[in-house]
């Protein structure tokens, strides 16, 4: 027998949950069960189903349809359950601040103070140990050079620095200025290096009336009215794949930085903050396109010594 | 009660923004559509080109010039190009696929209905073909190809303007490159040897022949491609995933979490509490 | 010489009911009678709101169930092989046998599509489940003292989330995923003194690095895994320590918790919840494709398609590396390139200012007590409007990944699209924010409620007696 309870006061938790009287239902709560049994049912017949659907093969819509039913039968079966038929009184439980009583905390420090004066008095063992256990947790961490080789040169350079390699594509075969229409680019690697990631070159064949205006320096870069820049973007490194032949842009799809083919493929839009590299080009005696050295920069994303 | 017709919605929301959603993101790409055969061989050849030329000076030299040669405005601007070099395979690509006539010269082509019948556009093909030196319309035999290699010559070449799906894509400041599926093998194959507007030329010494059967029966295929997953949801990738995730999973999910958190005060049973 | 003392009976009297047997079983070697009905007796508020985090709770399980089935199948080695399987348009294609088996797993194993479906749809689930609750968390107030730690738990498992979900799609080493990589070694680079030493050491060596796969699939299945378990469990043991918060109403105080016993109500809701959670994400994974991997093609780093975008938790960080001017910082040959401003500066102050929000508030209010009722947000108009901002800005920096896909649906320039957003991410925040608080101001008003953003200890009712910090 419970206390009266003032207005809004819930009970507390300890008092017993209310009979939920007898097993007798209204006509909602039949209509409610009944519901729920045909969840069950359901969902018992998708789980059937999935058993079948397996069996003769497999069928990913039917297996994730007939999954979702018969999880979802169970689900809603338990939910009217819970929401119907148990016990939904609310009540209350009390709360107590957080923060432990004087006493608890005063005899916690008393204790550990107590235990640990050995520690505080050798202060020898405390310093060796701790010198010691840092030392070795330095050392353990050096294992972690392992993961990789020391960032070299191959930041800086590519396998174009050979001079006088000429250009494949990416079945290995070389290139004449001829096989490569007006408006036509093509994807290029050293002859050798198809495999490497950063030499991708991109050669571009550009149209007279473009206005083409070499970097100073540069005038003897390109072959045949065919200009040759690093595929990486210099934003972060993704490969510059669309040219615009119209326009004569190169537009990168990662982030949407945009390079001006017909001045040294300097960025025009987007976030990309400096030119893609430009691979001086050459022809070798049987008139195919060689790189006559490496790329004009390092290629691909920035990083803190790049200059240097 | 007010609350059950909330869970209503909310379960039902994300099926009704679901059906509607979907089709947007199934694309709003122009119709590839094409009709002409590019191949006048039906007619006699002066016979075709004498009607090619009536065709020209009625609905083309306005803008592309007398013969050809294109037009110049006064400030400098190109009206129409010169078609010298143009080829039966540019005038097939622009004519088959609704591009060209293009009522104003400064928006990008895009795909629509052919203003010319099959016939006349065989004729003006023909026509164009006699003004210059360009690329004939390519012999393309996609059965002949193969498709995992049309696959490779198309993701290395095609996917970084059309997407790996073939649904077009975005370049820079306001033009596109169109969507691919249901264009006919010749206007592929045209497209990739005449390199129209910012498209570039792709010549048979990058793509011989057999690459371009490959590669125009790997764009056929991406028409219809095989689908196990389920509805495809647009074919653009995360984009599109991400929006289903929350406006059909998450409201899916909260709106089942508003259903069972929310009490029933009617009661269910005899003689149990209030 | 004490007598030992009588020993427990070493038999009762039988009990009529197995279950009843079993229980005494368990019980006379743990003891665990009494605390088992303290659990039983919890009390947990019902509001809705509340069962937000379960949300994430069951979409983590999901993940972990279809997780080990997907790594029987998996081949995590970079080793080129040709694929020879059943999905014609790439027959004969070199490939990672990674990827290989991605494909074989999809095409040639049954109930395999519809399990790395399910997977990758409670990944992005789980992501939006606990965004979700964390704004919840916010807007309601609930990190105040003595929650604190719970907040930092939080906030640690949002990135352990994301990372994990990023490492895990490029397991697959397909040219949609490994594009990401790439961009992932790129940000990686642009730390200053230690970038390229943190990517070689990561990677194995130079972009693309033979050994990323691996050690991305031991990060993905392991060590991520075990933490967000670790923490998720402390992250439960917190919250029942500290009983659930509450809204203010009818004999709602500082002092008490009303709600329903977990037993048996709300532990049936809550298996209930987790049984639909499951049929949602099932039918997800069978009905929504999702990442067709046979479309993208095995990765090449030479090769990209357009319209390569993150998966949705990672938009903001695209999208900022696209609305970015193309500025950097160069001198005496050193430089600090672009992309780490958007990419590593950005994400650190985003991450950063998550931890320290508590603390920013309790200095700023000067509110230092404990609290058990939550503030509705109209309530706390400054909080409300600063957290609408912040959405704002990260909401923008997320349609900016989207702009190349803007573009092209909707025909608009990608340039303009992109300045738009230049111009938006800026100031869409402060107006955001005033019309937030106007608004809180409004509807507070209307419904007669008191607003604070000093707090002053009348207004807050059923104030705890003890360990208030600055009681009046």
């Amino acid at each position: 027998m419970t206390d009266p309870l003032g207005p809004g006061e819930f009970p507390p938790v300890s008092a017993r949950p209310p009979s939920t009287g007898d097993d007798v239902l209204t006509r909602r709560g039949v209509r409610v069960e009944r519901a729920a049994v045909v969840s069950f049912l359901v969902a018992t017949a998708a789980a059937i189903g999935l058993t079948i659907v397996y069996w003769e093969g497999g069928q990913p819509q039917a297996e994730g349809i007939l999954l979702a039913v018969a999880l979802g039968g169970i689900g809603v079966g338990i939910v009217l359950w819970a929401k119907h038929f148990m016990p939904s009184d609310e009540v209350a439980e009390d709360r107590h601040p957080m923060e432990s009583s004087e006493e608890d905390v005063a005899a916690f420090a008393a204790d550990f103070e107590a235990g640990g004066t050995s520690l505080q008095r050798r202060r020898v063992l405390v310093a060796t140990a701790g010198g010691a256990c840092a030392t070795l947790g330095v050392a353990l961490l050096f294992p972690i050079r392992s993961l990789g080789p020391r960032p070299g040169r191959g930041f800086k350079q590519t396998a174009y620095r050979q001079g006088g390699l000429r250009v494949v594509d990416e079945d290995g075969m070389p290139v004449r200025p001829r096989d490569l229409p007006v408006d036509g680019f093509i994807t290029v690697w050293p002859d050798g290096y198809t495999d490497a990631a950063d030499a991708s070159t991109l050669l571009i064949h550009f149209r007279s009336d473009q206005d083409f205006q070499p970097k100073s320096g540069r005038e003897e870069w390109t072959v045949d009215d065919i200009v040759a820049y690093s595929k990486l973007c210099t934003h972060v490194g993704c490969p510059v794949g669309l040219y615009q032949a119209e326009a004569g842009l190169l537009l990168c799809p990662c982030h949407q930085s945009t390079f001006d083919v017909m001045r040294h493929a300097q960025p025009v839009f987007g976030p990309a903050a400096r030119s893609l590299p430009q691979l001086p080009l050459g022809l070798d005696d049987d008139g195919y396109i060689i790189a006559t050295g490496d790329f004009s920069d390092p290629v691909g994303p920035g990083f803190w010594d790049r200059g240097r | 009660m007010r609350q059950p017709r909330l869970q209503r919605v909310l379960v039902a929301l994300p099926l009704v923004v679901t059906a509607v959603v979907t089709p947007a993101f199934v694309g709003l790409g122009g119709t590839g559509g094409g009709s002409g055969s590019g191949d006048p061989g039906g007619r006699e050849g002066d016979e075709l080109i004498a009607e090619g030329r009536e065709l020209y000076e009625t609905g083309c030299s306005s803008c592309h010039g007398p013969d050809g040669r294109g037009v110049v405005g006064p400030d400098g601007d190109v009206r129409g190009p010169s078609l010298a070099n143009a080829g039966e395979a540019a005038a097939y690509y622009y004519l088959a696929t609704g591009r060209m006539p293009l009522a104003n010269s400064e928006d990008q082509p895009i795909s629509k209905e052919p203003a010319y019948s099959p016939e006349e556009i065989d004729a003006l093909v023909a026509y164009v073909g006699t003004l210059g030196t360009g690329p004939d319309v390519p012999d393309v035999d996609p059965d002949a190809g193969d498709l995992a290699l049309g696959g490779e010559v198309f993701r290395a070449n095609c996917q970084a303007c059309h997407s790996a799906s073939g649904v077009g894509g975005a370049l820079s400041y306001g033009r596109a490159a169109p969507r691919l599926t249901s264009a006919p093998p010749n206007v592929i194959a045209s497209a990739v040897r005449v390199g129209p507007g910012e498209m570039p030329v792709f010549g048979p010494d990058v793509i011989d022949s057999h690459e371009l059967n490959s590669l125009v029966r790997y764009v056929r295929y991406l028409d219809d491609p095989e689908d196990p997953g389920g509805l495809p949801i647009g074919r653009t990738g995360p984009i599109p995933e991400g929006f289903v995730a929350w406006l059909f999973g998450m409201v899916a999910l909260v709106g089942l979490v508003v259903w069972i958190g929310t009490r029933d005060p009617i009661r269910q049973t005899r003689g149990s509490e209030p | 010489m004490t007598e030992p003392a009588a020993p427990h009976p070493t038999r009762r009297s039988p009990e009529r009911l197995y279950t009843h047997r079993i229980a005494r079983w368990i019980d006379s070697r743990l003891g665990a009678a009494k605390f088992a009905r303290t659990a039983l007796n919890k009390v947990f508020p019902d509001n809705w709101s509340f069962m937000l985090g379960e949300l994430a709770l069951y979409s983590f399980v999901v993940l972990v169930l279809t997780g080990v089935y997907l790594t029987f199948f998996f081949d995590a080695s970079t080793n080129e092989v040709v694929y020879t399987g059943s999905h014609e348009p790439l027959r004969g294609v070199e490939m990672s046998a990674a990827y290989r088996s991605a494909l074989e797993l999809s095409f040639d194993v049954r109930a395999g599509l519809v399990m790395r479906q399910i997977h990758h749809w409670a990944a992005l689930l789980f992501l939006a489940a606990i965004t979700v609750h964390l704004a919840r968390v916010f807007f309601t107030g609930a990190f105040r003292r003595p929650r604190e730690i719970n907040w930092i738990i939080g906030c640690t498992l949002l990135p352990l989330a994301m990372f994990n979900g990023l490492f895990g799609y490029s397991l697959l080493d397909d040219q949609l995923s490994g594009t990401g990589l790439r961009i992932i070694y790129g940000i990686t680079i642009s730390i200053p003194l230690v970038g390229t030493w943190a990517a070689s050491l990561l990677f194995g060596g130079e972009f693309p690095g033979p050994d990323i796969i691996q050690r991305l699939y031991v990060i993905h299945i392991l060590l991520i895994p075990a933490l967000i378990a670790v923490l998720i469990a402390a992250h439960l043991a917190i919250l029942v320590r500290h009983k659930h918060t509450q809204f203010p109403g009818p004999g709602r105080r500082e002092e008490n918790v009303v709600g329903q016993r977990f037993w048996p109500t709300y532990a049936s809701k809550a298996l209930g919840l987790f049984f639909l959670t499951s049929a949602v994400l099932a039918f997800m994974g069978g009905v929504f494709q999702i990442n067709p991997i046979w479309v993208y093609g095995p990765f090449d780093p030479a090769e990209v398609s357009t319209a390569s975008q993150p998966d949705w938790y990672m938009g903001w960080l695209d999208g900022a590396l696209r609305i970015m001017p193309g500025w950097e910082i160069r001198a005496f040959g050193f430089e600090i390139p672009n992309p780490f401003f958007p990419g590593v500066l950005l994400a650190g102050v985003t991450f950063a200012l998550l931890y320290a929000w508590p603390f920013m508030e309790a200095r700023v209010t000067g509110d230092y007590a404990e609290h058990h009722l939550l503030d509705r947000p109209r309530q706390r108009p400054v909080r409300t409007a600063l957290g609408a901002a912040t959405l704002s800005f990260y909401v923008i920096c997320f349609l900016g990944a989207a702009s190349d896909v803007l573009a092209s649906t909707f025909g608009l320039s990608v340039n303009a699209i992109l300045w738009t957003f230049r111009i938006l991410v800026l100031a869409a925040p402060p107006v955001v924010g005033w019309v937030t608080y106007r608004l809180c101001k409004e509807l507070s008003a209307r419904d007669g409620l008191p607003t604070a953003s000093r707090v002053t200890m009348r207004e807050i009712p059923g104030r705890l007696r003890r360990g208030a910090a600055s009681e009046t």
